[in-house]
C-alpha cells in the first residue's frame, strides 16, 4: 500500500486501520480480570492439580476395569429395572401434559388477555421451570419412600411448567384463520376448537411431548440414585462396589435403550410435523 | 336425489376410503398408548397398595410437612422463636456460601468447556477441518458425551475424584463439551466463506485463518450459546451436588438426610432464586451480544 493509498484509508475508516490503542488496553485488562477471576474460583473450590492427578489415575483404573463389560448374572434383573425405568418416563410424561395443558391454556396471551395476569402467571412457571427432576426426586423420595412412584411424580413436577411454556406459546402461535373460518361457518364453540384449534395444536403439541418423553427417559434413568427406583438405582448399588465390569453394561445397555426410543419418537415427531 | 356422477361416486370411495384408513390408524395408536400406559402406571406402582395407595392424600401431607409454620407476628424474632424467618432459614451464610460455589463450579466449568468446545468445532467443521477421519472421531465423541446422563459421568467421577466440587466441575466440563462442541461446530459450518478465501489469496496460514476469517463472525453467536449453557450448568450443579459433587445439592441432601422438610424448602427457594438472578443476567447479557451482532 502506498503512502498516499494508506492516508486516503485512514480518512475513510480510521478504526479499520488503526484499532484505537484504549480499546485494545480495555479488552486485554477485561480478559486479565476474567482469568483472574476463574483462577480465584478454582482456588477457593479447591481444584488443587494433586487431588486432580491421584483422580485421573484412579479413572483410568475404572476405565480399564469396564472392559469386558459383564452382566454380573444378572440380565433379568437389569432388563426390569430398565422397563420400570420407561414405565417411570412414560407415566410421568403422560401426567405432566395433561395437568399443563389446561395451565398452558391459562398462560397464553391469546386467551388470558389481562397482562398482568399473564406476566404473574408466566413468571410464576418461570420459577419453577429450573428445578431439576433430581431435586423434586430427593425429597419425594423421602416423603414417599423408596420405589419408581416418587421418581414419577419428580418426572411431572419437573416437567410441568415447561410443558405448560411451550403449549402456550404454540396456542399463540396458532393462525386466527382457520378459528375464524370455522366460526363464520356457523360452529359452535366445542366444534371451533376441534375443527379450528385442535388441527394446529395437537400436532405440536404430541410432537414437544414426544420430545419430553426422550428426555425424561434419560433423567429417569438417574433418580434412581436418590431411591427412585429404576436403572439408576441398580447403577449407584454397582458403581459403590467398584463393579465397573457391570457398570459398564448397563451404561451400554442403557445408552442403546435411549438411542433407540430417539430414534422412534423422532421417526413419529417427523411424521407429526 | 342420487348423486349419479362417476367422478363425484370416485372422489367419495376415495374420500371413504382414506377416512377408514385415518381412523384404524388413530385407533391403533390410541390402544397401544393406552396399553403402554397401563403397563407403566402399573410397573411404576403409581396405584400400588404395598405402599398405601392414596396418591393425592399423601401428596398433601407431604407438602403439609413443608410448611415451615411461619407465624405473622413472629416473623422478626431470633432464631430460637418458631415461626421466625431466622429460624425457618436458620443457617443461611452456610446456604449463601454453598450456592455461590455452586455457581462457581458452573462458570467454570462453562468457561473451561466452551474453550475444548471451541478447539473440538475446529476439528469437525467440514469447512475448516479437511481431514475426514479426524472430523469422524471427533463427533462420536462428542455424540458418545451427549448420550451419556451427566449424573451418571458424576457418579464415577465422585467415586474416582472423592466428594467434592471437582468431580462437579469435571462433570459439567464434560457435558458442557459434549453439547456446545456440536453447536459450535454447526455455527462454524455456516460462516461465509468469502471472508476465509480473500484470506487465503492474502496468504494467510490456518490459525490467521480461523483468527481473522473464523472468529469475527462466530464469537458473538458463541458467547450466546455459551450463557445458554451457562444457565443449564447451574441447574445441572445444583443437581450434582446431591451425588456429592459439592455445592448447594449436597446442603439438600443433608436437609432430607435430617427429614428437615422445612429446610428443605428454604434450600429449594434459595436455588430457585439462584438460577432466576442468573437466567435474567444471562438474557441481559445475550441480548446485547444479539444488538452488538446485529449493529
Amino acid at each position: 500500500m502506498t503512502r498516499q493509498a494508506y492516508d486516503q484509508a485512514l480518512a475513510i475508516a480510521p478504526a479499520a486501520l488503526r484499532a484505537p490503542w484504549t480499546r485494545r488496553a480495555r479488552d486485554a485488562v477485561l480478559l486479565l480480570l476474567a482469568l483472574a477471576a476463574l483462577v480465584g474460583m478454582a482456588i477457593d473450590l479447591q481444584l488443587v492439580p494433586g487431588a486432580l492427578m491421584t483422580g485421573f489415575g484412579k479413572l483410568g483404573r475404572f476405565l480399564g476395569e469396564m472392559f469386558p463389560p459383564s452382566s454380573g448374572g444378572q440380565s433379568v434383573r437389569i432388563l426390569k429395572a430398565l422397563a420400570e425405568t420407561f414405565a417411570m418416563a412414560f407415566a410421568g410424561t403422560v401426567i405432566a401434559a395433561l395437568v399443563a395443558l389446561p395451565l398452558g391454556v391459562i398462560g397464553a396471551k391469546t386467551v388470558v388477555s389481562n397482562p398482568a395476569l399473564h406476566f404473574v402467571f408466566r413468571r410464576f412457571l418461570d420459577v419453577f421451570r429450573g428445578v431439576p427432576a433430581l431435586v423434586w426426586a430427593l425429597i419425594l423420595v423421602s416423603a414417599f419412600g423408596l420405589g419408581p412412584f416418587a421418581g414419577v411424580v419428580a418426572l411431572a413436577l419437573a416437567d410441568i411448567p415447561n410443558l405448560a411454556k411451550l403449549f402456550s406459546e404454540t396456542l399463540e402461535n396458532n393462525d386466527p384463520k382457520p378459528i375464524e373460518g370455522v366460526r363464520s361457518a356457523g360452529a359452535s364453540p366445542l366444534l371451533v376448537m376441534r375443527f379450528g384449534l385442535a388441527p394446529q395444536f395437537a400436532p405440536a403439541a404430541t410432537s414437544q411431548t414426544l420430545f419430553f418423553l426422550e428426555g425424561n427417559f434419560r433423567n429417569a434413568g438417574v433418580l434412581g440414585i436418590v431411591g427412585a427406583g429404576g436403572i439408576g438405582f441398580e447403577l449407584d448399588e454397582r458403581i459403590r462396589i467398584f463393579a465397573f465390569d457391570e457398570v459398564a453394561f448397563i451404561i451400554l445397555l442403557y445408552m442403546i435403550a435411549v438411542a433407540c426410543l430417539d430414534t422412534l419418537s423422532r421417526s413419529l415427531r417427523n411424521r407429526l410435523a | 336425489m342420487s348423486v349419479t356422477n362417476p367422478t363425484v361416486e370416485a372422489f367419495e370411495r376415495e374420500r371413504r376410503r382414506m377416512l377408514i384408513r385415518q381412523r384404524t390408524q388413530a385407533a391403533v395408536g390410541l390402544a397401544i398408548f393406552t396399553v403402554l400406559l397401563l403397563v407403566s402406571f402399573q410397573r411404576s406402582q403409581f396405584f400400588g397398595s404395598d405402599i398405601g395407595g392414596d396418591p393425592l392424600g399423601r401428596m398433601a401431607h407431604f407438602l403439609q410437612r413443608m410448611n415451615p409454620g411461619l407465624k405473622p407476628e413472629l416473623l422478626l424474632e431470633d432464631r430460637q422463636t418458631r415461626g421466625s424467618l431466622h429460624a425457618w432459614f436458620y443457617a443461611l451464610p452456610i446456604w449463601l456460601r454453598a450456592a455461590w460455589q455452586t455457581v462457581e463450579m458452573a462458570i467454570l466449568a462453562t468457561a473451561m468447556g466452551s474453550v475444548l468446545a471451541l478447539g473440538a468445532s475446529f476439528l469437525t467443521a467440514q469447512n475448516l477441518m479437511p481431514f475426514a477421519p479426524v472430523r469422524f472421531v471427533v463427533r462420536r465423541i462428542l455424540e458418545a458425551i451427549r448420550t451419556l446422563p451427566d449424573l451418571i459421568m458424576a457418579l464415577i467421577l465422585v467415586a474416582a475424584f472423592g466428594v467434592g466440587p471437582l468431580a462437579g466441575v469435571l462433570t459439567l466440563t464434560i457435558s458442557t463439551l459434549g453439547g456446545l462442541g456440536k453447536l459450535f461446530a454447526e455455527i462454524n459450518e455456516e460462516i461465509d466463506p468469502r471472508q476465509l478465501e480473500a484470506l487465503q489469496a492474502a496468504g494467510a496460514g490456518p490459525l490467521k485463518k480461523i483468527r481473522y476469517g473464523v472468529m469475527p463472525q462466530v464469537l458473538p453467536n458463541y458467547a450466546s450459546y455459551a450463557l445458554i449453557r451457562l444457565e443449564g450448568n447451574l441447574a445441572g450443579a445444583a443437581a450434582l451436588g446431591i451425588v456429592g459433587a459439592g455445592g448447594i445439592g449436597l446442603e439438600l441432601q443433608r436437609a432430607i438426610t435430617y427429614t428437615e422438610f422445612d429446610t428443605y424448602l428454604a434450600i429449594l427457594l434459595i436455588i430457585i432464586a439462584m438460577i432466576f438472578l442468573i437466567d435474567l443476567f444471562s438474557e441481559a447479557v445475550r441480548h446485547r451480544l444479539i444488538g452488538l451482532e446485529k449493529a
